[in-house]
């Protein structure tokens, strides 16, 4: 975050000179970071924030504990999304789906899309599982109606029951949807449903954050040779090229 | 795949019956453990399940769950918890999204037992209780608060002030639901529920919408409301508001512009800046983008936003904003809501300036209000209906003939013989179908050549025509009667055409002329008959057959009350029409005039010599010119 104002500075500081790139050295730009004063309880609230939006909910009480921070939701409620979330990845779909009812009714019937990608997933473990006469009936009882109601929808469940004609799945157009990354998608749909439902935003901030960062050094490339950042998992700073 | 509606419809039924047998006696069963599983089971089966719930309902299961509730709600201990969370999750799905599971519900009789469970000391029963009342207070169908009623209004105070986030959602719900009249909008801001709407801004992201929300409604066309409002904290909430316009939620975002929106059309001194109108303009074209409810609503307020404002659809034209909804309608595969608010925000872009009218007519976005027309959602053929009425207002495209094609004539004469589609739709919906289809057509003939008036005429056939005429609905009458007015406006061949069918058309206005429920339709109905009295010796004497009465029965003339009128227009249609019959140097002029005197009209014409309308008295003169001419003394 703090990278990110310097830069910004720096980005409008350069604007308003002349066009030709201007290079600027370690000093010069450690000198600024450390003129920019953050709070560390604004530091502590964007990892809590991550730790809560992700589900760590060990690590947050553990990190609450050492840094005082308070989460902006009870701790308790993680558990429980993280519970459905888990049912999902895990190919529990129904049970996933019993655990959201319990948690609040309101949200699989007021989201429409979001149920029936959970019924979808449902009957992709039927098939995955071999259970072809089973998956048969749920597609025609549960989904067939949304399919009627929603055009979109329509397609999409054809595209699932069309797994249903290949012997070699793996191999086949639809096959992307036995992956497991379908699962992910899946899951991390109801997590959003169930985060927007408790007032709580669906995202964490700091990938956001790193995203402008990035944006911010590429507009800065253009300006100025600096010390970049360029592995963002070290956030080391590396002289720049001259 | 069977995915026809016939197929998978029955196999549904069938299986939900075979399999819900059991579920009715286990939710009657005295053993609590075996009702509260029954109950899960039943809410998992329908939430979500719109088919199922029908189903369920009509197997009776509602009033089944009803009587849980019923008898436990009072308990206050923790022993039935389970068993009411589970019974009120149930009833509030069927609640949720159709009014035929609302009506199932307060059929029931459970509405008075979820409100005792607000009461309850589990808050988890609270919340299941909050929920789906607030799922009820969804639909039309719930019961409103009289808040003139005490009682009423401290339980709602009681609502908005508690800790529970789905109860305060609750009373934010009952306002938007039951406030209608400005004596409850008076009463609420009396009782301090602004203030306490104002405060629930800063709370949590439900109940930021929700206030948005009901303080909308409660300042909505109040201007004691508005000013109580803006000059809150002062001007911070205001200030609040702006802010949440630039929400990071698109849901926020909307309701934010939509109190705006309210603010402005209520109090015209607030909100003028035009930072403020250019930036509502943006931002409700690009909550277009969202695909979902927010999308679908944000034409509608665009609509509001611009709605009888010249400056505001001038900033929208600059906005690019007839291109910007063009794109979205061209997309194809969109739901009916959204069709009928891009529709309808387009006739109101284009309901008073030309350049809108233009831009929309070079985009050929007209193919796409045509395909409109025969949709099977009769909202979108309404606004289908209302947009062409709005763009065929421009006289340089009417007379470059831009409109007139078969396309757009034979699906709006097709919509005012809805009567196929009719099952479906309300009484108002159809009326206002007919009232639009003709509106359109009446501006499509306005100085229209005579083929297009032909192949039109063609189309409607004068028996329908007559009935329209004599349609149930006042504004239908008025938009029939101008149609015809248009159509028999101009030459003598086109006047034929209220002559077909041996005169049913002249008769039915006739007849209707003899008692009209409004001043709009005399006019419009006079001007008719000015137009046919404009034509030959023939034609004036028809009208003349109408004026008249025949049978010297004693009744007066319509036209004695026409000319009396306190409507300076029907005073001049009525001139205009004595006028074009008194026309002399034409053999049955005298005649006429004659007539005339018998019944009165002449002397009460000469009467009017001085009346204080301009335009009739310039009309007099040259009537009373007209009867000297052909005078022989006699008159």
């Amino acid at each position: 975050m703090l990278l990110f104002w310097i830069v910004i500075r720096q980005l409008a500081e350069i604007e308003a000179m002349a066009t030709s790139k201007k290079v600027i050295t370690r000093e010069e730009w450690e000198k600024k970071l450390n003129d920019v004063k953050i709070r560390k309880e604004d530091m502590n609230k964007l990892v809590m924030n991550f730790l809560v939006t992700e589900g760590y909910v060990e690590a947050a009480e553990k990190f609450r504990m050492e840094s005082g921070t308070e989460p902006d939701i009870d701790l308790a409620t993680i558990t429980d999304r993280m519970a459905v979330k888990k049912a999902v990845q895990c190919g529990n779909v129904e049970d996933a789906i019993e655990k959201v009812n319990d948690l609040n009714p309101e949200i699989l019937d007021t989201n429409p899309q979001l149920f029936f990608h959970l019924q979808q997933q449902r009957l992709i473990e039927l098939i995955r599982n071999g259970k072809v006469e089973e998956a048969l009936e749920f597609a025609q009882e549960e989904l067939a109606p949304r399919g009627e109601e929603n055009q979109s929808f329509l397609e999409e469940l054809e595209r699932t029951v069309a797994l249903l004609a290949f012997e070699d799945v793996s191999n086949c157009p639809v096959g992307e949807l036995l992956d497991i990354q379908q699962r992910l998608k899946t899951a991390s749909e109801v997590n959003a449903a169930i985060l927007t439902s408790q007032s709580h935003e669906k995202d964490p901030k700091l990938p956001s954050l790193l995203k402008m960062l990035i944006w911010a050094q590429n507009q800065l490339d253009e300006k100025a040779a600096y010390p970049r950042i360029n592995d963002l998992s070290k956030a080391m700073l590396e002289d720049p090229a001259v | 795949m069977p995915t026809s509606a016939s197929a998978s419809d029955s196999s549904v039924a069938v299986s939900a019956t075979l399999r819900q047998s059991d579920l009715l006696p286990r939710l009657a069963s005295s053993d609590g453990v075996v009702q509260v599983k029954a109950l899960r089971e039943l809410k998992n089966r329908i939430i979500g399940n719109r088919t199922k719930k029908l189903s369920f309902i009509k197997l009776g299961l509602v009033p089944a769950v009803a009587d849980i509730l019923a008898s436990k709600a009072d308990a206050g201990d923790g022993r039935y918890s389970d068993l009411l969370i589970q019974s009120a999750a149930v009833v509030g799905s069927f609640a949720c999204g159709f009014d035929a599971g609302v009506q199932a519900v307060l059929d029931a009789g459970v509405f008075p037992s979820l409100v005792r469970l607000l009461s309850h000391l589990d808050e988890k029963v609270v919340d299941a209780g909050a929920r789906s009342l607030r799922m009820i207070y969804q639909s039309k169908l719930a019961p409103k608060y009289d808040f003139l009623q005490q009682k009423n209004m401290e339980f709602l105070l009681s609502l908005l002030n508690s800790e529970n986030e789905n109860v305060t959602g609750l009373g934010a719900s009952i306002i938007m639901h039951s406030c209608e009249t400005v004596a409850e909008q008076k009463a609420l801001c009396q009782a301090g529920v602004l203030k306490k709407l104002i405060s629930l801004l800063k709370g949590s992201l439900s109940q930021r919408d929700a206030s948005l929300e009901s303080l909308a409604t409660i300042i909505k066309n109040n201007v004691e409301a508005v000013s109580e409002f803006v000059g809150s904290d002062s001007g911070r909430a205001l200030r609040s508001v702006i802010e949440l316009t630039k929400d990071r939620y698109p849901r926020t975002r909307l309701l934010a512009s939509v109190c705006l929106i309210v603010i402005r059309n209520t109090c015209p001194c607030y909100l003028q800046d035009i930072g403020i109108k250019t930036k509502l303009v943006y931002l409700l074209l690009e909550l277009h983008d969202d695909p979902g409810q927010v999308g679908d609503e944000a034409s509608f307020a665009f609509s509001t936003l611009i709605a009888g404002s010249e400056d505001l659809q001038k900033l929208a034209f600059e906005a690019n904003a007839i291109d910007k909804l063009y794109n979205h309608l061209q997309k194809g595969a969109l739901h009916p809501k959204r069709v009928e608010g891009i529709l309808l925000a387009m006739a109101e872009l284009c309901s008073k300036l030309d350049s809108c009218r233009f831009k929309f007519i070079s985009l050929k976005a007209l193919d796409l209000v045509i395909n409109g027309l025969t949709q099977d959602s009769a909202g979108v053929r309404a606004a289908a209906c209302i947009c062409l009425k709005s763009v065929s207002r421009s006289i340089k495209s009417l007379c470059a003939g831009d409109f007139m094609n078969e396309m757009i004539v034979i699906p709006l004469v097709q919509l005012l013989d809805d009567s196929c589609t009719s099952v479906q739709l309300s009484k108002s919906m159809d009326s206002d179908l007919r009232l639009n289809a003709l509106w359109a057509l009446r501006n499509l003939m306005f100085l229209a050549d005579s083929a297009s008036k032909e192949s039109i005429f063609g189309e409607l056939e004068a028996s329908s025509l007559a009935s329209l005429v004599s349609d149930s609905e006042p504004l239908v009458q008025e938009q029939a009667l101008a149609l015809v007015r248009n159509l028999v406006d101009g030459c003598v061949n086109c006047i034929e055409f209220v002559f077909a069918e041996n005169g049913i058309i002249l008769d039915a206005v006739g007849r209707h002329l003899q008692s009209i429920p409004k001043v709009e339709i005399g006019i419009q109905g006079m001007y008719l008959l000015c137009n046919v009295a404009s034509g030959n010796e023939f034609h004036k004497e028809a009208v003349m057959h109408q004026l008249v009465p025949q049978a010297e029965n004693g009744t007066q003339s319509f036209m004695i009350k026409f000319l009396q009128s306190s409507d300076s227009q029907l005073r001049t249609a009525a001139v205009w029409t004595i006028i074009n019959l008194t026309f002399p140097s034409v053999p049955g002029a005298f005649g006429r005039l004659v007539k005339l005197r018998n019944t009165g009209i002449i002397s009460q014409v000469k009467s009017m010599v001085n009346d204080p309308c301009l335009e009739v008295k310039l009309r007099i003169r040259t009537a009373l010119a007209q009867f000297m001419t052909s005078d022989d003394g006699s008159i």
